[in-house]
């Protein structure tokens, strides 16, 4: 008995301990309550790491540019062991940072960080870029390339009545979308090359050039979403007529952030292996809070280094931003099992199919998480007249699970279904798993049982879902990670429930007949 | 519902979380449970302490074992494999007799070797044990069970589990086969229970699917009041189930051969709670009075007359549906 009164106390101490914690850091230290909507700040990452090979290495990274006219604070570099230096290329102005290190060896990270609010479309192209004499690009030497360009100039020059017109209507060629075999104007076709955005863009910016207008190509991100590797963009700068106009091939984004201009590559590294460069961004959840952090100076800092993530690189807070929200889950979960008396497939794999569905959205997910078992299990009570061992049908079945994620995909592609790339990271093995599972109750208790219990599990994994992603949780979690601790506490306190569940009123509904 | 809460409350009746915070993991270290979680070393046990159990012919461990299986298995009483460490009877084969170059199943359908050398790999591989470790598998005597059950019970082999608390038999019932649950005396898979009062061994209420019923559903026989032979000789064999393993909350199922009598199938160390329906009364009370009985040591043959003092003085709420096999009883008792 004496256990009972120790995981009660402890429990206790836990939830008190977590929500006085909470309540400090609501009450003295002013944290919001509540995800705020004033979401404008950016947290920008370009993270490199990389294999040293052992002799001198240089890395050269464009940074993001200075003279544009927006809120840019708090500029960071993690260096490690390299050294450092920053410079600024005269005709293009871009900012570049050159880390270099004479003998590196093993894995090396290099990191790049920044707060931004980013661009918009009315952002101002800077004076110096609107006054520029357009520098006289040399054309290449090859003379089919030139002849090409003249006679669509020519033909550009035929169709349009002024400058204005004759630029809008080269820009809407060259980005127009062709097909393979369409042969209208052969004279774009040879100038386009391999037809990629950068070749569009390099094609555009030389036609406006010609014409006497400043133009460039301007790359960057899209500030759309938190994630861990965001997309670079390329598009189009011009100033025309007293007019700042942008050119953006892949859609006109609400906001954006400018690294670097032309047409090199971001990262151009030598005496290094298996570069690899993440670019990440996370939205502020409140810039609230970083007013608060600003604010409580040292007061704040010591428990800030101890339970915030604000101090990791911004791909593994990214990570974390999901890991901290499965305790929710996982607590949901307890509850269910040991209050309600929900049957699942597996102790946990509700919660793992639940974080599942963060990739494919829920109702997607609940499909093709039916689908896959469904199919899976057929084949599971095809491949029981074969007789296999247990291990290689476990692997038939994972193979099988693959191919039918491969076969949805391309079909889903095929048909324009954004879903179809998304469920490549379901989890295989834990369809397989719960195939497995599921096809032993089916033959072992019964149909319906194997049948109940695979929708308790997704019916379990459709909540812990929404829990986890649910704004406020989500919100809560990161900005106050105690709340481990009072989630650790409720499992201790609801780990010594001797109470009924409630399935076990249906189950002994005789008894309860007085 | 919070109606049903309180009745059920005060009939004391336990769930899950309670039979597993109170009873099961204070009573039963897991270190010990691996006895009774692998039936091989439970079967040695027994052997051990002169507990009458069915006699193991072989045991299969792995490839090297299979070749002399043909061997093994010419018996023409039948035999059955089982899991060492399988639980709820899963991947248990019951083969009757030779036929036709297989052999016949309790199900009545024919097996072939290659069959059961597939099914034997199975068990070895893991499937039907706890965690998916490697099993063995086992082959044993096949029990005839005794004709006192064979009017109420339905293919297949009916079993008797009974309750042991710290070496008091407190709850027992008879667990019946029928054509639903496939010749398996499991309660899950559609099995009869049928309680059994501990202080005499008459059946008394029956349940299938957890809802009370008269009669056997595939027999049609009426199944209180039926004597279970042999009574204190299986409430003996359950109260020393504690002693030789050293758990204190088990499920002792133990089967009547016509020829042997009664023999100790097997040990359970998380029980279910279904019982509590097939004898229409909550343990919550009689756990209790066990728990205070079982300070003091006793003897197994002791603690089998303090279990059927405490059943006999039964809570009031079940005494009206237990008094009239009660006083039969105490009139057919020698």
């Amino acid at each position: 008995m004496n256990s009972i009164r120790h995981a009660f106390f402890l429990g206790l101490i836990l939830v008190a301990a977590g929500s006085a914690i909470v309540l400090v850091k609501i009450s003295s230290l002013g944290y919001p309550v509540a995800p705020g909507v004033m979401t404008s700040i950016w947290e920008f990452e370009i993270y490199l790491d990389f294999e040293g090979r052992d002799e001198p290495a240089r890395i050269e990274t464009y940074l993001p540019a200075g003279d544009v006219s927006r809120t840019f604070p708090q500029e960071q570099y993690y260096n490690g062991p390299f050294g450092l230096s920053l410079a600024t290329e005269a005709q293009s102005r871009n900012r570049k940072a050159i880390w270099t290190y004479r003998y590196p060896s093993n894995r090396k990270v290099l990191r790049y960080t920044a707060l931004t609010a980013g661009e918009t479309l009315s952002t101002p192209l800077p004076s110096s870029f609107r006054q520029a004499e357009p520098a006289e690009i040399e054309f290449e030497e090859d003379p089919i390339r030139r002849q090409a360009f003249i006679v669509w100039s020519g033909d550009l020059r035929r169709r349009s009545a002024d400058d204005r017109s004759y630029i809008d209507l080269g820009i809407a060629e060259v980005f127009k979308p062709r097909d393979q075999d369409e042969l209208y104007a052969d004279e774009l076709a040879v100038l386009l090359g391999g037809k990629s955005t950068m070749d569009r863009l390099q094609l555009a910016v030389y036609m406006l050039r010609s014409k006497g207008v400043p133009a460039r190509i301007a790359n960057g991100v899209y500030l759309s979403d938190s994630r861990r590797r965001v997309d670079l963009r390329h598009w189009l700068e011009y100033h025309m007529d007293g007019e700042d106009f942008r050119y953006f091939p892949d859609g006109e984004p609400a906001r954006f952030f400018t690294i670097w201009y032309g047409a090199q590559d971001l990262v151009s590294a030598s005496g290094v292996d298996d570069l690899d460069i993440q670019i990440a961004l996370r939205q502020r959840s409140n810039s609230a809070v970083d007013l608060v952090r600003q604010r409580g100076g040292d007061a704040l800092g010591g428990l800030e280094r101890v339970f915030s993530f604000s101090n990791l690189p911004l791909t593994t807070r990214l990570v974390y931003e999901v890991l901290i929200t499965i305790p929710v889950g996982i607590t949901i979960l307890v509850f269910l099992r040991q209050f309600v008396g929900v049957k699942t497939l597996g102790t946990f794999m509700p919660v793992l199919i639940g974080i599942a569905f963060r990739e494919t959205a829920l109702l997607n997910g609940l499909l093709l998480f039916s689908t896959l078992i469904a199919l899976g299990l057929a084949l599971r009570f095809y491949l029981e007249r074969l007789q296999l061992l247990l291990v290689p049908r476990l692997a038939v079945v994972v193979i099988f699970i693959v191919m039918l994620m491969a076969g949805i995909t391309i079909a889903l592609t095929n048909s324009n279904q954004a879903v179809g790339l998304s469920i490549s990271l379901f989890p295989i093995v834990i369809l397989t798993m719960t195939i497995e599972r599921m096809s032993i109750v089916w033959e072992e208790s019964s149909a319906s049982e194997a049948i109940r219990q695979g929708v308790g599990s997704l019916g379990v994994a459709a909540i812990t879902y929404l829990a986890m992603t649910n704004d406020y949780v989500e919100y809560w979690m990161y900005q106050f990670p105690e709340l481990l601790l009072v989630l650790m506490g409720l499992c201790i306190l609801m780990g010594r429930y001797t109470g009924l569940r409630l399935t076990e009123l249906w189950r002994f509904r005789e008894l309860a007949k007085s | 519902m919070l109606k049903m809460l309180q009745t059920l409350r005060k009939n004391g009746v336990i769930g899950i979380n309670e039979r597993n915070v109170n009873y099961v993991n204070p009573n039963n270290p897991r270190k010990l449970l691996r006895l009774v979680d692998d039936k091989l070393e439970t079967k040695r046990l027994a052997q051990a302490a002169m507990i009458p159990s069915p006699e193991l012919y072989g045991v299969v461990r792995d490839a090297r074992d299979m070749k002399g299986l043909p061997d093994l298995l010419a018996r023409e009483d039948g035999f059955v494999i089982k899991p060492a460490q399988g639980s709820q009877g899963k991947g248990i084969i019951v083969i009757e007799s030779p036929l036709r170059g297989g052999w016949r199943m309790a199900s009545g359908r024919r097996i072939t070797m290659e069959t059961v050398r597939f099914q034997i790999n199975n068990i070895l591989s893991g499937m039907y044990s706890l965690g998916g470790q490697p099993d063995v598998a086992m082959i044993e005597y096949r029990v005839k069970f005794d004709d006192i059950f064979g009017k109420i019970s339905f293919k297949g082999v009916p079993d008797i589990r009974v309750i042991v608390l710290r070496g008091l038999p407190v709850f027992a019932m008879l667990r019946l086969p029928t054509a639903e649950s496939d010749g398996k005396a499991n309660l899950h898979r559609g099995g009869v229970g049928v309680g059994i009062d501990i202080a005499t061994g008459l059946t008394s209420r029956a349940m299938q699917h957890d809802q009370l019923i008269e009669l056997h559903p595939d027999t049609a026989h009426a199944l209180d009041n039926v004597q279970t032979p042999y009574w204190d000789d299986i409430l003996l064999m359950a109260a020393r189930s504690y002693d030789v393993t050293g758990l204190g909350y088990i499920g002792v199922d133990v089967v009547l051969d016509r020829d042997l009598g009664p023999l100790l199938l097997e040990l359970n160390g998380r029980p279910g709670i279904s019982i509590q329906i097939a004898n229409r009364r909550g343990m919550r009370s009689i756990l209790q009075q066990a728990d205070e009985l079982s300070r003091t040591k006793h003897a197994a043959a002791k603690r089998v007359e303090l279990a059927k003092e405490l059943a006999g003085g039964a809570p009031a709420s079940a005494a009206s549906d237990r008094a009239a096999p009660q006083e039969q009883n105490a009139a057919a008792a020698p």
